[in-house]
């Protein structure tokens, strides 16, 4: 029945995201910005890469040179790298997405239901708390990862397509691409839709959610990055730390959000 | 089916509802009576387990409110709700909006399509069975809301103002709904301010303001055993009441008389039903012209403001 009911949740969610327009293009926008940044990279950086190679900067030959070390650029030419690392570093552009889709549909998660007043019918039900949490986070994060997911495949056909026509082994998907698509951006909507939700369920105003999250959420996120990025890009134990780290901050979030649901604390603060 | 012994509920220091105590016997129709903000929302509430009390104890369909998570799935399994507010998913269809709740009552697909299709029929919604519910009128969401809280066959329903912003043809088909629920052996609880309704529907009566001010079956309430153990008696003369009046109050030949007035030629007063021939008598002692004589037993209304105005006096 859990499964089920998880799925019931998704299901209902997403037929109404659907004709939220203030969510539905975040889908649309979103998507289309991760996929044009490697895209244009990959246009771009034959050009660039001879650019950079002509001015031969002492910082961007040592940076080659670095890069060239790597155990999986060894017998790629010197431009490619330079090409390859790049690309690899618009990857960041996927875990945005979790972040801006998954705080905005979270938002509208338990406020929402407030809101149309379907919260008390439904916790009138048999469901339990855990069952319920667990529906609207697939329901926030399901959609968002999925979108993330199919950007992503988007981008590496088009990046793959662009290298191949030009006689250079596709670059995409690299480890690194892989690791931050498949675990490090669900891992990471979860989280962000976890905070989210815990929001949603103290606040009576979804825009004043999204707002609070959003300033909750993304400067930890731009902070992190700017902090860390580099390391990432260049240690992939580094980014399977990562991954393992918001797995850990995921279940924490998920136990804290169980433990402080308070059924009636929603019901009986809640004014329309 | 229900019993509650000293529920109480208070929210930061505010007492929502204070030691009610009462008991709902199986197949029968309790009307919960109260001004807005009486606790009668928090009552039902407490007595579906979606909130918990702050002390006293609850049974509904034998199951302990407050008895833990199973408990509390069991209880709310056993019993159907319908809110104050019919809160349905505005751009979903009547029928998605059902099956959604249905499945999370976990009810078998097959038996759940039949009970939508029965109940949508019986409350005529089927031929919009397919329409979203946000085009729905506030009758229609009202019925499919009732809908909501009967489809999983529960033993126990609360009602929470069911006919409420229903036009009379519409709150008269949902009246005969209750009735058919009640006969089919279901207990029944529904919170109102209609008076004619509870009197028309119930077997038992609570008015609350905070607590339980009155509780018991109407004709016992009308018989004054446990109200205030009187009737109502208006008295036609064939002179002016005035001169009867005042020596009415004065002398009480008929102890425990009260609301004397004399209007015209009626006098009227509210005694016990076995003190009327004595009054009728000492009127008669007195040379009063006796032309009818009216007794009532105490209407809804009355008894209802009494509780509640007794209640704010205290």
């Amino acid at each position: 029945m859990t499964r089920s009911i998880l799925f019931l949740f998704l299901a209902r969610e997403w037929a109404d995201t659907r004709r939220n327009s203030r969510v539905l293009p975040l889908y649309f926008v979103m998507p289309l910005v991760a996929v044009a940044l490697p895209v244009l990279l990959a246009i771009m950086a034959p050009s660039m890469v001879r650019d950079l190679q002509r001015s031969a900067e002492p910082s961007t030959v040592a940076l080659i040179e670095n890069l060239a070390r790597l155990s999986e650029y060894r017998g790629v030419p010197p431009g490619e790298v330079l090409a390859r690392y790049i690309l690899r570093a618009t990857v960041g552009m996927f875990l945005l997405m979790p972040i801006a889709i998954a705080s905005t549909v979270a938002a509208f998660s338990i406020v929402g239901e407030k809101q149309q007043r379907t919260l008390e019918p439904i916790l009138a039900t048999p469901i339990t708390d855990r069952q319920l949490l667990l529906g609207k986070l697939l329901a926030s994060a399901g959609p968002t990862v999925g979108a993330t997911w199919l950007a992503g495949a988007v981008a590496i056909l088009i990046v793959d397509l662009l290298f191949a026509a030009r006689g250079m082994t596709p670059p995409l998907p690299d480890r690194y691409w892989s690791v931050v698509l498949l675990v490090l951006a669900p891992a990471l909507a979860a989280a962000v839709s976890l905070v989210t939700m815990r929001l949603s369920a103290r606040s009576s105003d979804p825009q004043a959610t999204i707002q609070i999250s959003a300033l909750a959420v993304l400067p930890i996120f731009l902070f992190l990055v700017a902090v860390f990025g580099r390391v990432l890009m260049r240690s992939f134990p580094t980014v399977l730390g990562a991954c393992v780290l918001v797995m850990l901050v995921d279940l924490a979030l998920f136990r804290m959000n169980v433990v402080r649901f308070r059924r009636e604390e929603i019901l009986t603060r809640w004014k329309s | 089916m229900i019993s509650a012994h000293g529920l109480t509920r208070a929210f930061d220091g505010t007492v929502a509802v204070e030691g009610l105590s009462f008991n709902v016997p199986e197949g029968t129709l309790f009307a919960l009576l109260g001004p807005n903000g009486a606790g009668k929302t928090t009552t039902v509430r407490l007595l579906m387990g979606l909130i918990g009390p702050t002390s006293g104890t609850a049974t509904v369909a034998g199951y302990r409110v407050g008895g833990g998570a199973d408990a509390g799935r069991l209880l709310r399994r056993a019993c159907g709700l319908l809110t104050e507010a019919p809160g349905f998913y505005e751009r979903m269809s009547a029928r998605d909006n059902l099956l959604f709740f249905g499945r999370l009552y976990g009810i078998p697909e097959r038996t759940l399509a039949h009970q939508i299709e029965r109940y949508l029929q019986l409350l005529e919604l089927w031929d919009r069975r397919d329409d979203v519910v946000g085009t729905f009128s506030k009758g229609m969401k009202q019925r499919l809301a009732i809908i909501r809280a009967l489809f999983h066959d529960p033993k126990v329903v609360f009602l929470d103002e069911p006919t409420a912003g229903l036009d009379p043809e519409a709150a008269l088909e949902v009246r005969e709904l209750i009735v058919r629920l009640k006969s089919e052996g279901r207990t029944i609880v529904v919170c109102t301010h209609n008076l004619d309704e509870a009197e028309r529907l119930a077997d038992s009566i609570g008015i609350m303001r905070r607590r339980l001010l009155v509780c018991d079956t109407l004709a016992r309430l009308r018989a004054g055993r446990d109200g205030d153990g009187r009737v109502t008696v208006r008295v036609t003369l064939t002179g002016p009441a005035a001169l009867h009046a005042p020596a009415l109050v004065a002398e009480t030949p008929t102890p425990a008389i009260r609301d004397v007035r004399a209007v015209d030629d009626v006098l009227s007063a509210r005694c016990p039903a076995d003190g009327v021939p004595t009054l009728v008598a000492w009127l008669v002692g007195r040379g009063a012209g006796i032309r009818q004589v009216e007794s009532a037993a105490d209407s809804l209304e009355s008894i209802y403001l009494r509780a509640v105005r007794g209640a704010d006096e205290r």
